[in-house]
């Protein structure tokens, strides 16, 4: 028997038998476009996600922080990301770029409009990464040295101009800057008519008593205390800068990243960073609990930052690189390894999705075996025929497991284009309330290769495991039986 | 001296229907000459039909042997015996077994299907056979859509299109009525003028008597008497 002969038997007996080919086949199509619909939105987020990662080159970035604070471990307190850091680590070997994250509070005036907004330092040099790739009006500016600025999607939405017609603007930062000297200051200006004041109602003859002392000591505290913050508050200086916005950066979303409103180059963010506090009071207080209040002023300011971020070299090992920053007493967030963790959940996502599909499918092969079961108890003596034709068993089962795998075949062949339309439809919906809800349209499913392969694998391998029964029973009939004359 | 093509030694075929044994062929030895015709007669249950599927190599004998051409059928392992039956041997039943959705070409070509005809050869032989028979123009027909006659016709040519070295023939006019028996008979004739061996099973004596050249006479598996018929061999017809 040829294959040609297996295909046109196997075919004539489907076809035969319309109605109940059609119910068999159906199962089989229903159970392959849910398992191709479910696996298809799995492999959709992962592939959305896959592209998000090599678009902005994450799997070539990664971050460093300092060490968390320990009671138990003092070294903690003295591993610090600062610019000495940054240089280190832009040695390490496979790492192509260090810089850090150094954000600080401005006021911005562009086109006559006021606001308070976040800016951040970056080196001329991180444009060259994909993660700063995503320009959407303009240019980079090219060297640190420059007098120009990067503004963001987000800053362009929320002054309602396009990015295209902020190229070329003007645009003014400025910071009110204080420092405890400007308090001590104060103090010292006001000393000499404070003092006259005082010494006129001070009573001397109460001075022998503790209580008056003490109220006198405690009054003048609160006094030198109430002048310094008056002149810390009320001499600040302020600092201010002009530059051409260049170029609008598209905002991106999520994967741990802080881009702020406004990046400057780094020459023109050290004049912002050297000058003592900013004009927020918190900081006066975060000073004091960090125990940097009483620190010198001026350019030999030491910076610390809170993150590093570093661009590697996509043929060096990133593990090899982990190790050599943590080797440093840092913690790192890799963007690869938090890639294949996500990956891992997509397996496991897949996984659940692929067992329900599966047990569509295996509902479904229920209905091949009680199809070919009754088609050996209706062919009973064609099979008997066949034998005594000279049929061996081999060929019989071939026969039936073909009739199976046919049944798989269409199954899973119309299963797969049923699921393919089910996924198309899902994304029209998807898309239509992404529209309403405002977000960006995505693409939720993707159809790829190795599914459809996998499910039609998967429905011809179920049919065959569900035809296996009948045809062996097929094999084992016994052709006198068969024929006997009724 | 005529060459033995089949010999059969103590066959036996026991099987159980609840307690009972029942011997349907109990040691039998029959000799068969190449393009003999024997004519196996009995009444119902005499063990014809099982003696009949036991040579065609369908049906294991609880014991003793099958010899074809000198070599045991019992040595053969089931491919070797579905080949046996596939290339060497051709089968008519009373029921006709034609397969009722294919076609009477279909039905005829199915034999071929087994012994690696090649599939236009196929349809070539299946056609030139069913010219001879005489069912030139019943080849799309559908068994439902054929007589009696015309079926059995079909049959005897699915049994012949591979050109079997022996034909067995279980009651083929079994279903028939007088006149296509007589014409059914008349072709076995025939073919066995032409030299094939042909093995009849018949309830009907003068059947047997008119078509086969020796019969046999079973009853409850074992062989009562062996008779030879008057020679049919003086006939020259040609089945074109």
């Amino acid at each position: 028997m040829t294959w040609h002969d297996l295909l046109a038997i196997s075919t004539g007996n489907l076809w035969r038998m319309k109605l109940r080919s059609f119910l068999t086949i159906s199962g089989v199509i229903i159970a392959i476009a849910a398992f191709v619909a479910m696996l298809s939105f799995g492999a959709g987020n992962q592939k959305l996600v896959r592209e998000q990662y090599e678009q902005l080159g994450l799997f070539n970035t990664m971050q460093v922080y300092p060490p968390r604070k320990s009671n138990d471990d003092d070294t903690a307190r003295t591993v610090t990301l600062n610019d000495a850091t940054v240089a280190e680590l832009a040695e390490i070997p496979g790492v192509n770029l260090a810089y850090p994250y150094s954000k600080f509070k401005v006021s911005a005036t562009i086109k006559d409009t006021s606001f308070s907004v976040n800016a951040q330092a970056l080196p001329a040099a991180v444009f060259a990464t994909k993660l700063y790739s995503q320009l959407l009006a303009g240019t980079f500016y090219d060297r640190d040295s420059a007098r120009q600025a990067v503004v963001t999607r987000e800053l362009t939405d929320s002054l309602h101009l396009t990015p295209d017609s902020i190229i070329g603007q003007q645009l003014i930062i400025s910071i009110k800057s204080a420092s405890i000297d400007s308090g001590l200051a104060y103090i010292l200006q006001n000393a000499r008519e404070h003092m006259r004041v005082r010494l006129k109602e001070l009573r001397f003859d109460s001075l022998l008593n503790d209580d008056y002392r003490k109220r006198i000591f405690y009054g003048e505290m609160n006094s030198a205390f109430n002048l310094f913050l008056e002149g810390y508050m009320n001499h600040r200086s302020l600092i201010s800068d002009t530059l051409t916005i260049c170029g609008v950066l598209d905002k991106i979303n999520g994967h741990r990243l802080r881009i702020e409103p406004i990046i400057i180059p780094a020459a023109s963010a050290r004049r912002f960073s050297v000058s003592g506090f900013g004009d927020d009071p918190a900081d006066l207080f975060k000073a004091l609990q960090e125990g940097s209040f009483f620190v010198p002023t001026g350019d030999s300011i030491e910076q610390n930052y809170s993150e590093i971020t570093l661009n590697l070299d996509p043929l060096y090992s990133t593990e090899k690189v982990i190790d050599s920053v943590e080797a440093l007493g840092f913690r790192t967030f890799s963007f690869a390894r938090q890639f294949k963790e996500i990956s891992r959940f997509f397996f496991y996502f897949d996984l659940f999705l692929g067992i329900i599909g599966l047990i569509a499918l295996i509902t479904a092969s229920l209905g091949i075996v009680n199809t070919m079961v009754m088609s050996i108890i209706e062919r009973k003596r064609e099979i008997g025929l066949m034998k005594s034709l000279g049929a061996d068993e081999p060929d019989i089962r071939l026969l039936f497991l073909f009739e199976s795998a046919m049944i798989g075949t269409f199954g899973a062949t119309i299963g797969i284009i049923f699921g393919w339309l089910i996924t198309r439809l899902a994304s029209f919906i998807a898309r239509i309330i992404m529209t309403k809800q405002g977000f960006d349209e995505i693409e939720l499913f993707a159809l790829p290769g190795w599914l459809i392969l996998i499910a039609f694998l998967f429905g011809l391998l179920v049919s065959l495991v569900a035809g296996f029964y009948p045809a062996s029973r097929a094999a084992r009939v016994d052709p006198v039986e068969a024929l006997r004359n009724e | 001296m005529a060459e033995s093509w089949l010999k059969t030694f103590n066959l036996c075929r026991y099987y159980r229907r609840g307690p009972t044994e029942v011997k349907a062929v109990d040691n039998v030895d029959i000799t068969l000459e190449k393009g003999e015709c024997l004519g196996l007669v009995g009444s119902s249950g005499s063990g014809k039909s099982t003696l009949l599927n036991l040579m065609a190599g369908l049906d294991t004998p609880t014991s003793g042997h099958i010899e074809i051409e000198g070599h045991s059928l019992a040595t053969l392992s089931r491919r070797e015996l579905a080949a046996y039956r596939a290339y060497r041997v051709g089968m008519v039943f009373q029921s006709f077994n034609l397969i009722p959705h294919y076609t009477a070409l279909g039905n005829v070509e199915m034999a071929l299907f087994f012994n690696k005809t090649p599939r236009p050869v196929r349809r070539r032989l299946a056609i030139e056979i069913m010219e001879k028979l005489s069912l030139a123009d019943r080849l799309d027909h559908r068994p439902a859509d054929l007589s009696g006659g015309e079926q059995q016709r079909v049959a005897l040519a699915r049994a012949l299109v591979k050109k079997p070295e022996i034909l067995f023939a279980d009651e083929p006019t079994g279903n028939l009525d007088q006149d296509n028996s007589r014409h059914i008979a008349s072709l076995l004739k025939r073919l066995n003028l032409q030299g094939l061996t042909i093995i009849l099973v018949t309830h009907d004596l003068e059947l047997a008597r008119s078509t086969t050249g020796r019969i046999i006479k079973m009853h409850y598996g074992q062989i009562i008497e062996t008779s030879t018929s008057p020679s049919k061999r003086n006939d020259h017809h040609d089945l074109a």
